[in-house]
């Protein structure tokens, strides 16, 4: 029964100091958001309205996506159209190599994670600066983010404090995140300025306007596209949302939801390219036009990335984003991993409880929960199936269609509670393993009513 | 056929049930003391707001808000105490190093302590590298929540405008909230008549 994730999980809970913190943190990021949409008293009428704006916007995407392209034109933006990770990879290099850029400085995006955009363009040649400060840390060791929203929730601040030691020459043994964060902030300010051209994702593209939005609390998306005189802007198609209107509930969701702000720093409209500059936006579908056709999980195109599922999740809380094997942990990533490849990433639904609180606390109202159960009813049509699972379901199956055999197997099944605790709590015993099973009683239900020693209520 | 196309084909052949749009009506927040509130949001971000007072001089009081800075930004007329006018520069890169941006703002966001600017300088990295940064407000210009705000939003002129609300941060080490990430360490939002 151990799935690449259970197994992942177990070496990130062997730390459970590390775990209990990390647990704790991620807890008190949800106490935030609790508290923050229990001040507006219409927090649930938002959450209806954006699931449905984003219904809509979803299946009119042919429509949108025409409206979003003729506005950004008309603004003096430059659309390109990738069909996948490997178009969307190549148009921003053939960007960057015609206009001779050495330098690109970025902010966070899950679509160039998505795209594994970081490492194509690296190997050409191009040096590629992270500047959101947890994705800069993990960009300095090699490693991905473990929290779409919070990227390096699952580092100490030891840790980081001997990352930038490293990289960064900073103090010995300074841990203080103040200093640590001026220190980056000095040290990136350099990359600003001297950057060739500057990559932002979108967290909104707005058909009415061609506006794209981009919200974060550092400002390192603006401080990165004010300096050079070229801007890429990377979106997937699912990004666009009609007008203003709709966009104002948006913006109260969503770093309500994420962090618990009632708003993030800097919520930037970028609608044409600065005077003598170039606005390059490069619309990305890399699968999410399939998804469409899949009516059980088309919801997942609703999703505002704001990482609010992972925050309540009890499961991603304990273990972390690197038990994961998709690149998006938590329920959202469950689904999405398994919308690309469920023969990849079938491992990760077992990282779930059914415990639903994500479809409770997502702002779009995603049926995250629902749709993870629907896969595991899938898994066996997949050949995904766990081996020892299907082998009980199989003989639980002959037990109940045998009455005699079942009542025969009841009766003498309490000779299991007297048996040495080795020869049931072992390898072999995958439900023994962090529980205690349950007690057989020692008579069954049905032979004590027989016997009549059930009463009856009076 | 182009990746335009056949995006767009895939998306019209892979689509179900279509979805009309709701009727958005929204019974949003509204704020007994939109001010008082405003000045709360603003605290609550990490930023502060003040309210200029009859008769006192706006030059005055930048110059007691932050006695120490030197060079001081700003193309707004009758802030005399600016000494770099942003109109002026040739390249963005010469307003690194500004100690203190004065900008204008034209919408104040009580539910958020946010404020809505449109790029009405030359370079728009005025609002983000300065070390600190003033906004100036009309009181008039406050609204509720963000619905009101975007009913006024007009970008049709501009190419940029952002809401800015406080100073720029990051919870990125183990979540402990650091002041001054990459933009502005310090933002006061000054409320006139």
């Amino acid at each position: 029964m151990s799935t690449k994730h259970s197994k992942a999980a177990e070496r990130f809970m062997n730390n459970t100091e590390h775990e209990r913190w990390h647990n704790e943190t991620l807890w008190q990021v949800r106490a935030k958001r609790d508290k923050l949409a229990m001040e507006i008293p219409e927090w649930e009428q938002l959450r209806d309205l954006a699931s449905r704006i984003k219904t809509h916007t979803i299946t009119n995407l042919d429509r949108y996506l025409t409206q979003f392209a003729e506005r950004a034109e008309a603004n003096g933006a430059i659309i390109h159209w990738a069909k996948d990770a490997n178009d969307h990879n190549e148009i921003v290099y053939d960007i960057l190599r015609k206009r001779d850029v050495k330098k690109l400085v970025k902010s966070k995006s899950m679509l160039t994670e998505e795209c594994k955009m970081n490492e194509y363009l690296m190997d050409k040649g191009i040096d590629v600066i992270e500047s959101d400060l947890g994705e800069r840390v993990l960009q300095l060791i090699h490693k991905q983010p473990s929290h779409i929203v919070m990227p390096a929730i699952h580092l100490q601040k030891e840790e980081i404090g001997k990352i930038f030691e490293n990289e960064l020459y900073t103090e010995k043994g300074n841990n203080n995140p103040v200093y640590l964060v001026h220190a980056a902030r000095e040290n990136l300010r350099k990359e600003f300025l001297s950057a060739d051209a500057a990559m932002t994702g979108a967290n909104f593209g707005v058909a009415t306007s061609g506006d794209i939005v981009i919200c974060t609390n550092e400002g390192n998306a603006d401080m990165g596209t004010s300096f050079p005189k070229l801007h890429i802007v990377s979106m997937g198609i699912e990004k666009l949302i009609p007008d203003y209107k709709s966009l104002s509930i948006f913006i109260r969701l969503l770093a309500r939801s994420a962090t618990g702000q009632p708003i993030t720093t800097y919520t930037s409209h970028y609608r044409k390219p600065r005077k003598g500059n170039e606005m390059h936006i490069v619309l990305v579908d890399n699968g999410r036009s399939d998804i469409l056709k899949n009516e059980d999980h088309v919801q997942t195109l609703k999703c505002i990335r704001c990482g609010a599922c992972m925050n309540t999740c009890p499961v991603y809380r304990r273990i972390g984003g690197y038990s994961y094997t998709y690149f998006i942990p938590g329920p959202i990533g469950i689904n999405l991993g398994m919308l690309e490849s469920p023969r990849k990433y079938a491992d990760n639904l077992s990282a779930c409880s059914l415990c639903y609180s994500c479809n409770n606390i997502c702002p779009v109202k995603i049926d995250l929960a629902d749709q993870i159960y629907k896969w595991r009813q899938s898994l066996d049509s997949l050949d995904e199936a766990d081996r020892a699972k299907k082998l009980v379901s199989y003989a639980m199956k002959f037990l109940f269609r045998h009455p005699t055999l079942y009542n025969v197997v009841l009766k003498i099944a309490p000779i299991v509670n007297k048996m040495p605790r080795s020869l049931i709590y072992n390898s072999f015993n995958d439900w023994g393993k962090g529980r205690e099973l349950p007690v057989f009683a020692e008579e069954s239900f049905t032979r004590m009513w027989k016997k009549g020693k059930v009463k009856k209520h009076e | 056929m182009s990746n335009k196309d056949e995006i767009l084909n895939n998306i019209r052949k892979n689509t179900k049930t279509v979805y009309g749009m709701p009727k958005i009506v929204i019974d949003a927040i509204q704020y007994p003391d939109i001010r008082t509130k405003f000045m709360e949001s603003m605290e609550l971000v990490g930023g502060k707001a003040i309210e200029l007072k009859q008769d006192e001089d706006i030059n005055q009081c930048i110059r007691e808000l932050y006695p120490t800075v030197t060079s001081i930004v700003s193309n707004i007329p009758g802030i005399t105490i600016a000494n770099i006018n942003p109109d002026r520069i040739v390249f963005p890169n010469e307003l690194d190093g500004t100690d203190l941006a004065v900008v204008k703002g034209e919408i104040g966001v009580a539910e958020n302590g946010s404020v809505w600017i449109s790029r009405v300088i030359k370079e728009k990295a005025l609002y983000f590298v300065s070390e600190n940064l003033i906004i100036l407000l009309d009181k008039k210009d406050l609204v509720h929540n963000m619905h009101e705000a975007y009913q006024r939003v007009e970008m049709t002129n501009h190419d940029f405008g952002v809401f800015i609300s406080g100073p720029s941060k990051t919870a990125d080490i183990e979540q402990t909230l650091v002041i001054g990430a990459h933009g502005a360490r310090d933002v006061t939002v000054i409320l006139q008549i």
